[in-house]
């Protein structure tokens, strides 16, 4: 590990190098006339809107709609999509039956579905919930698939030998064998879950951040709209890293196993 | 069942004195495939007795891990009965039968001494006792200084040595090994050959150790089991009584060349291997 140590540092040094140098293109373009304000305004200036965003109740309120929205959409996502994939994985037949369709089901750009959703649930929270959940849902089930076909029958077979009972088997061998996929499953669902709710915002709605989005894009307000992009950015990859270090914790045992 | 060998100049002795530990009755297995029932054992009768080393050799496809299986209790036999230690199995029986598999599967989250201790746990054993158990089989099997290292840090060697002390760790009057080297280089191999036959005098267990090695079967047991495919079945029962403790050295000797030519042709015999 110590010779790597070096290394290490230069590649963190050159990730940050990348944002630092992005950032400063930004403002430097900016203040020096070279990109058009109106389309590009300089950094400092965005981020003095997002300090004021962060203040203004109504988009606080919209904030609010759309974080709501997308906890209620995950907290269906996560327990049905992995309930569905044991099931299927665990059920060879059934996995036989189903898996076209699951695989049809992923492949198919799902946004094309969001007018029926629309039709269907009428526009609001509802609909976004579960157009939301309909895009989040599939990468879910394919990783529970994935992870109960990873468990090796020559462990569950060893564990046998040595008594284990159902129980035992599901909570000892299964779930710790699982859990480094399952989180990686979840991380997906919860990026595509985000991405549901903000589509169908921007797609038709009264209230939430995607459809401030929208209303800022079609009235040019440049710096409302940057600043809003940069807090889902910033909050989005907060999310995901969590459960990337989450993954990370609950794999160690991985690395270099067989 | 039971045919002693041609060779009887090498059958003198029988085995061991001591109560019969492992009883097979007529045990035949069955699978089902696309081309109809396949026979994958017939009618396996043969016993072993306490403290006894029991090696089955044969070619692959002749069943004999299928027999491991049925032995252990963790798939049943189509017909027939295997009574372990008084006892007719219909499971697996962890207090009696101990496995050691050819992977050594154990739990990659869990540090060696947690794996040995698992079987414990299970069973509520409080964390003070399992602890010290399962630490006296680490050194037992000189693993003592690894006891908090996890799996992908150990070798295969040192792997399958945890796998040995789980196996140990319920006490069981019986060891099952399918092939547990067969995964390892050959110095590994050999040494853990060795010192496996020390485990083994040191812990009084019965073993019944499956290979495809002529070499090591020999060179481990008071008893092989030559086995022959299509059906699988027990060809030859051959008491090898080569003087113990056994050394590598015996391994060239004319006694040693001598019976592994005559369970070669056993088995080439019969077809390849």
């Amino acid at each position: 590990m110590k010779p790597a140590r070096r290394e290490d540092w230069l590649v963190l040094a050159g990730r940050f190098g990348i944002v630092i140098v992005f950032a400063l293109a930004w403002e430097v373009l900016g203040r020096m006339g070279k990109s058009d304000p109106e389309l590009l305004p300089p950094l400092s200036k965005v981020l003095a809107t997002l300090w004021q965003l962060l203040h203004d109740p109504d988009f606080m309120v919209d904030l609010r709609v759309t974080l709501v929205e997308i906890a209620a959409a995950f907290a269906i996502v996560a327990p049905l999509g992995l309930l569905i994939g044991f099931v299927v994985g665990e059920n060879q037949r059934l996995y036989d039956v189903v898996n076209p369709t699951i695989q049809l089901m992923m492949a198919t750009p799902k946004a094309i579905f969001l007018p029926i959703f629309i039709i269907a649930f009428g526009i609001g929270f509802t609909e976004k919930v579960v157009f939301s959940t309909m895009i989040g849902l599939f990468a879910v089930i394919l990783a529970g698939i994935a992870a109960v076909h990873s468990v090796p029958q020559g462990l569950v077979t060893a564990a046998r030998s040595f008594g284990v009972n159902r129980r035992q088997l599901y909570l000892q061998i299964y779930l710790p064998a699982m859990t480094p996929l399952i989180i990686g499953g979840l991380r997906l669902g919860l990026v595509f879950t985000i991405f549901g709710v903000l589509l169908s915002e921007m797609y038709a709605a009264s209230n939430g951040v995607g459809h401030a989005f929208v209303a800022w894009g079609e009235s040019y307000r440049m710096p409302e709209l940057m600043a809003g992009v940069l807090l889902i950015v910033v909050i989005t990859v907060a999310l995901d890293e969590m459960m990337r270090l989450a993954e990370e914790h609950y794999g160690k045992w991985r690395k270099s196993a067989r | 069942m039971e045919e002693v060998g041609a060779m009887t100049a090498l059958a003198v002795a029988e085995t061991k004195p001591g109560r019969t530990v492992i009883e097979a009755i007529g045990v035949s297995k069955l699978f089902g495939s696309s081309s109809g029932p396949v026979q994958a054992l017939a009618d396996i009768s043969f016993s072993v007795g306490s403290g006894e080393f029991v090696t089955v050799v044969g070619p692959s496809g002749c069943g004999k891990s299928t027999l491991l299986q049925i032995l252990a209790g963790l798939v049943p036999a189509s017909s027939g009965t295997i009574v372990l230690d008084g006892q007719t199995i219909d499971g697996p029986r962890p207090d009696k039968v101990g496995v050691v598999f050819q992977d050594a599967w154990l739990l990659p989250w869990k540090t060696a001494i947690e794996n040995i201790e698992f079987p414990l746990a299970l069973r509520g054993v409080p964390t003070a006792e399992r602890r010290a158990r399962s630490q006296a089989l680490l050194d037992l099997v000189g693993l003592g200084d690894s006891a908090r290292r996890y799996p992908h840090e150990l070798s295969g060697g040192m792997k399958q040595r945890v796998a040995i002390a789980r196996g140990l760790v319920q006490e069981p009057s019986v060891l099952l090994m399918d092939e547990p080297f067969a995964a390892l280089d050959e110095q590994t191999r050999t040494r853990m050959g060795a010192e496996l036959l020390q485990i083994w005098e040191r812990s009084g267990r019965t073993i019944l150790f499956i290979t495809h090695g002529l070499a090591e079967a020999i060179y481990l047991a008071d008893v092989v089991l030559v086995m022959a495919a299509n059906p699988g079945r027990i060809v030859e029962r051959i008491p090898v009584t080569l003087p113990r403790p056994r050394t590598i050295d015996m391994i060239g000797s004319e006694a040693f060349g001598r019976l592994r030519n005559h369970i070669w042709h056993l088995i080439s015999d019969r077809g390849p291997l």
